[in-house]
């Protein structure tokens, strides 16, 4: 199962094309090496031609214009045309052959996850789970404005547009966590629209399906006053949780939500602390969001709800 | 100096004295005091330009400062998301509009005329109408700081959330209205150049001789005039869902975001090379005089730069990648956009060439030169990497991107600017500008420069998006923003050097004399600073370096070369026009005094935008109305058409030709090439929807067959009205061409009425699709109103004798006008009737 402890917050490289996780992000990764290589080999070229020209008056020549202005670069645009086009045939094809999809809907500022749409169609919000080697249909959906889903170790971004439907398929190479962002200007708190993508081995993604199918724990002591709370307070008038509330859509599903390794969409630690806080001043860690701050609990209730939905994994 | 020439002292055929007992300095004298305002010369208003684009590029800098200094480290609290967003919305904004396009511009106004051997450009009044425009909409974008409702939507307006939904504050209107206004400034500016360059050039320079920055700027004039129209019909569009309701980016009522997108990157992608071209056009012009030979391919990059222009409308889906768009899109709009790196290559290889012509001096023009060489290059390759699709989706919208732009525009753009604001400054001021503070200005600027830039495509790579006003700590990002934050300080001292250079030159720098640089153009034929006039005689070319290769233009004071229209027949400002090809003089066009008119019809303009941003409809109104009343008085002046002069050179010719060839009549095709744009922008809005949101095209009600079919015989009897009129008033017919005009009048009503009675069944509000067939039909109805009331006008100077019997140009020109709106009628009625006959509802 996953294991919030080892988030990708702080973690060096999180986020990074460069050190690829995933087939598209590998394969992007083989023609940025290969581009920049090159690139950087035509322009020490072209710079040692102005230096030649600035220090022999040789004259113009007519064939530097023709080859180095046309020739040249049609030859090198004809040769990387053709691998570009090889890498994107083989990144965006193969969508007939993922077995497993995951649909996930951008939301001013945190992501819908359902697994399997159309068959389980089980919810879940801000992390997304998949089996390490097998490629993933992933399809891409915004009920607001326009987000770009985006986790650079695996793949490439895609854009996820109200009224459309995008689909792109991924494969992670390694089990890992991998940071990812919305990487399209959706408004007041873009920076801080972020998911971890959590590649597990095949049967442990099994499991974790099974066991997300499942009503939320139930627990007793001071933690199910916290339960108590979240039903007084309204909470379910956006949240889910499974066995507890289920329907509302409004907000991120928390049928699990002690049990993903980082809040806010991928922003700060999970611990009971931070969601505490979070609950009392969600205006003030989130500008914009949609969720009010519910800074008029009481310090007990809001302990309590706080340490209930810290329990939910 | 006193006018010698007795022949101009002499009245001939009766025509009106401008402004008799004055000399041909005092003609020209610019207005002092307050009404130094109303100078509509083309030094004025150039200068007018450059400076205003100036101090927004210094405003848009200092908003860069405050973007990285909120980046300088992770977690920052400097500037709150609100307002990040808005600063860099603002920066965008700013350097994109109302920067980079206004400045190369103004030194476009500024040097045209100058190079091409003209007294100002051809139509003085458009120019300042122009800059009136710019200003007002940069005055009302920039006011929107102080109602705390900065735009925040980034500078390409993505809706949905510039809508009313998710912005529901007044910052997307801000944008969108002061932007158009100031996109109008843009254009009229453009067309002007085109009349300026084709219609105003010295005796004997053909197309072929003009020195290579009047090609530039032609096809950077013409990419303007064709490439902004689609961004002005999206903020319309835009602008009436915002305020009316019409549903044309709605999903929910078949509109679709991406519709926005296409038609912003439309303009969005030639936009980059309107402004590197006039750019790049200054470094083909300033390579020269320091190499001492003449460009190297001259031929080659006027092809190219034509290419590019061709070019460059064919890519602009690269930003757009990761749309969704099918596979064959992708393919070929990333074959099409690395395409564009062949004519780049070829001016980068020419300008290479041209350097090792000869011994090059290294002045601190040169180290901009190559600086740009250095830094452009770099920024061409990384943008042929991002035309690769599966390189692009991870770099699209990351600190890559940044980086690649910045290196773009301001390797491609503000080097070269800088190095022609030292190369230039003596002809504004008659001062040089510091060499060794010159010197700093560059290496400041280009260490700062790259050490911002050249790591963010690092930090790109390493996964930091665009637009983020913060960032966790300890991902790969931190010491990054660090360094580049650092060197943007450095960068912005340059430029802070630089200023300080500007203002110490302009009372202490060595005074310049004459052609300091010893360069080949005409603009630098006088003593420096130049006179209002530029040239008391118009000099004959015969070469494109005329002061290289023309001894009688240097051998003596510069007063006494020979020339054409040596002092002022009839004491009135006129300058020479020409065959627009072959440069022969076809024609001795009149140019207008200083005058309030193109103040107030800008004003007017202001009045009607601002009090639509305040919602008090009748003042906007109001202030439309005023502005069409003072365009009304501007082109009433009588007509010297007729009139006929010697031009001091053995010929005589006749003042405002009425012919195709006249620059009155260019200007109307010019126009009319705007309006064909705008048009195309919403038939292609239409034939999107249809195409990519068929349901709701199933919903749409049809249009009427009957009254379309109507419609579409109205535009024709236009056309043919059109051939004939112009057929008559160039045979002199007076009464028959007033009848025409009247005809015309009522023609383009009478298609306008029938195409709203063809679309009274369709709703507006219903579909998207209802929305944009309502809009082209408006937009139709307005360029109808307009050839109504040109028709009317023309009657009314027919019948008050305002205009010589015998002289139909303005017949002539509206002729024109109307075969290009029976043209645009008729494509309307054609889509709408196919549309019509196929289903619906």
């Amino acid at each position: 199962m996953t294991d919030r402890a080892d988030s990708t917050l702080g973690v060096f490289g999180a986020q990074s094309s460069l050190l690829p996780a995933g087939e598209g992000a590998a394969a992007a990764l083989g023609l940025t090496n290969a581009m920049t290589l090159g690139g950087a080999a035509i322009f020490v070229i072209v710079m040692a031609f102005v230096w030649l020209a600035w220090r022999r008056q040789t004259g113009g020549r007519t064939w530097w214009i023709l080859g180095g202005g046309v020739v040249f670069p049609l030859v090198v645009l004809a040769l990387l045309f053709v691998a570009s086009t090889g890498v994107l045939r083989a990144v965006a094809g193969g969508r007939e052959d993922a077995a497993l999809t995951i649909e996930v809907t951008g939301h001013q500022f945190w992501w819908d996850v359902v697994y399997d749409p159309g068959g389980l169609a089980i919810r879940d919000a801000n992390e997304v789970v998949m089996p390490v080697g097998v490629p993933v249909r992933i399809v891409l959906k915004s009920e607001d404005v326009i987000h770009s889903f985006w986790v650079p170790k695996v793949a490439g971004k895609m854009d996820m547009i109200p009224g459309r439907v995008n689909e792109t398929v991924m494969t992670a190479t390694e089990a890992g966590r991998f940071r990812g962002q919305c990487a399209e200007f959706c408004g007041l708190s873009h920076p801080l629209m972020a998911f971890e993508m959590v590649a597990v081995p095949p049967d442990h993604f099994r499991a974790f399906l099974e066991d997300l199918q499942g009503d939320a724990a139930d627990v007793a002591g001071p933690a199910a006053r916290g339960r108590e709370v979240f039903l007084e307070a309204g909470c379910a008038a956006c949240h889910a949780v499974r066995g507890v509330a289920e329907g509302a859509r409004l907000g991120p599903d928390l049928t699990r939500v002690g049990g993903r390794a980082a809040l806010g969409a991928g922003m700060w630690p999970m611990n009971e602390g931070s969601l505490a806080g979070w609950i009392a001043d969600v205006q003030d860690m989130k500008p914009g969001a949609n969720m009010p701050s519910y800074a008029h609990l009481s310090g007990p209730d809001l302990r309590a709800l706080a340490q209930w939905l810290g329990s939910l994994r | 100096m006193a006018v010698t020439d007795p022949e101009t002292r002499t009245p001939y055929g009766g025509a009106r004295k401008g402004e008799p007992g004055k000399t041909f300095d005092e003609i020209w004298q610019q207005p002092r005091g307050l009404r130094y305002w109303s100078a509509v010369s083309h030094q004025a208003v150039g200068k007018r330009f450059i400076v205003t684009g100036f101090c927004f590029f210094l405003i848009a800098g200092v908003l860069a400062l405050l973007v990285r200094t909120q980046l300088i480290v992770p977690g920052n609290t400097f500037l709150d998301s609100e307002t990040y967003n808005q600063v860099f919305t603002m920066h965008g904004t700013l350097m994109m509009f109302l920067f980079a396009i206004p400045i190369l511009g103004g030194f476009a106004v500024y040097l045209i005329p100058m190079m091409l051997g003209a007294r100002d450009l051809i139509f003085p009044r458009l120019g300042a109408f122009g800059y009136w425009c710019y200003l007002f909409g940069g005055i009302i974008l920039m006011s929107s700081f102080l109602f705390d409702a900065a735009p925040d939507g980034g500078w390409f307006m993505y809706t949905p959330l510039s809508s009313n939904e998710y912005s529901p504050g007044a910052g997307p209107d801000f944008w969108l209205i002061g932007i158009t206004f100031a996109e109008i400034a843009s254009v009229a500016t453009a067309v002007e150049l085109i009349a300026a360059i084709l219609c105003a050039r010295a005796p004997g320079m053909s197309l072929t001789k003009m020195p290579i920055f009047a090609w530039y700027i032609l096809i950077f004039a013409f990419m303007i005039a064709v490439g902004f129209p689609p961004l002005i019909i999206g903020s319309i569009l835009l602008e009436a869902q915002r305020l009316l309701g019409l549903p044309f980016y709605d999903a929910a009522l078949g509109g679709d975001p991406l519709l926005w997108q296409h038609l912003f990157w439309l303009f969005g992608h030639p936009e980059v090379y309107i402004i590197f071209l006039p750019a790049a056009g200054m470094v083909a012009t300033m390579l020269p005089t320091f190499v001492g030979k003449p460009l190297f391919g001259y031929g080659f990059v006027v092809a190219a730069v034509i290419s590019m222009g061709f070019i460059s409308f064919g890519l602009w889906a690269h930003h757009m990648f990761a749309t969704g768009l099918p596979i064959l899109s992708l393919t070929l709009f990333s074959a099409a956009s690395t395409m564009v790196a062949v004519p780049t290559g070829v001016q980068i290889f020419s300008f290479i060439a041209t350097l090792a012509e000869a011994r090059p001096r290294l002045t601190v023009p040169m180290h901009f030169i190559l600086g740009f060489l250095f830094i452009f290059v770099l920024g061409g390759l990384t943008g042929v990497m991002l035309a690769s699709v599966p390189f692009n989706l991870q770099a699209h919208d990351s600190y890559f991107v940044v980086a690649h732009l910045h290196y773009v525009l301001i390797g491609g753009m503000v080097f070269p600017l800088f190095g022609a604001f030292y190369y230039w400054a003596p002809l504004f001021t008659g001062r040089m500008m510091s060499e060794v503070l010159g010197r700093w200005v560059f290496w400041l600027m280009f260490t700062g420069f790259n050490l911002t830039f050249l790591l963010m495509h690092l930090t790109g790579m390493r996964g930091m998006p665009r637009r983020i006003a913060t960032y966790p700590e300890g991902i790969g990002w931190d010491r990054l923003n660090l360094l580049s934050t650092l060197g943007s300080y450095i960068l912005a001292a340059g430029v802070l050097l630089f200023v300080v250079d500007f203002i110490r030159h302009r009372r202490v720098g060595p005074h310049a004399g004459r052609n300091p640089w010893g360069a080949a153009t005409l603009e630098w034929l006088y003593p420096l600073p130049n006179p209002n006039f530029n040239f008391h005689a118009i000099p004959a070319v015969r070469s494109r370096e005329p002061l290289w290769d023309q001894p009688e233009l240097t051998d003596r004071r510069a007063e006494r070369i020979d020339g054409v229209l040596r002092g002022t027949a009839d004491s009135r400002r006129e300058t020479i026009s020409c065959d627009p090809i072959t440069g022969e003089p076809i024609q001795i066009a009149r140019l207008p005094h200083p005058t309030w008119t193109p103040f107030f019809a800008a004003l007017g303009l202001a009045v009607a935008f601002g009090a639509l941003l305040a919602s008090f409809y009748w003042i906007s109104l109001a202030g439309l109305c005023f502005s069409v009343l003072v365009f009304l008085l501007w082109a009433w002046e009588p007509s010297d058409a007729g009139v006929l002069r010697p031009d001091g050179m053995g010929r005589t010719l006749p003042v405002d030709l009425a012919d195709r060839r006249s620059h009155t009549h260019v200007v109307v095709v010019g126009l009319l090439l705007v309006l064909f744009a705008l048009h195309a922008s919403l038939i292609f809005g239409g034939l999107y929807l249809w195409n990519v949101v068929p349901d709701f095209a199933e919903l749409t009600v049809r249009p009427l067959g009957l009254p379309l079919i109507l419609a579409a015989g109205a535009a024709l009897a236009m056309a043919v009205a059109g051939t004939v009129a112009r057929r008559w008033a160039l045979s002199e017919r007076i009464g028959a061409s007033g009848a025409m005009s009247g005809l015309t009048a009522l023609l383009a009503a009478g298609t306008t009425a029938a195409l709203g009675w063809a679309i009274l069944p369709v709703s507006p509000f219903d579909t998207a699709l209802g929305a944009v067939i309502w809009a082209t039909v408006t937009f139709v109805a307005v360029l109808s109103a307009a050839a109504v009331l040109w028709g009317l006008f023309n009657l009314a100077r027919d019948l008050t004798g305002a205009t010589r019997p015998g002289q139909a140009r303005h017949a002539f020109n509206l002729a024109t006008y109307a075969k290009g709106l029976a043209a645009m009628a008729l494509a309307t009625a054609g889509l709408l009737l196919a549309f019509a006959l196929t289903g619906g509802a």
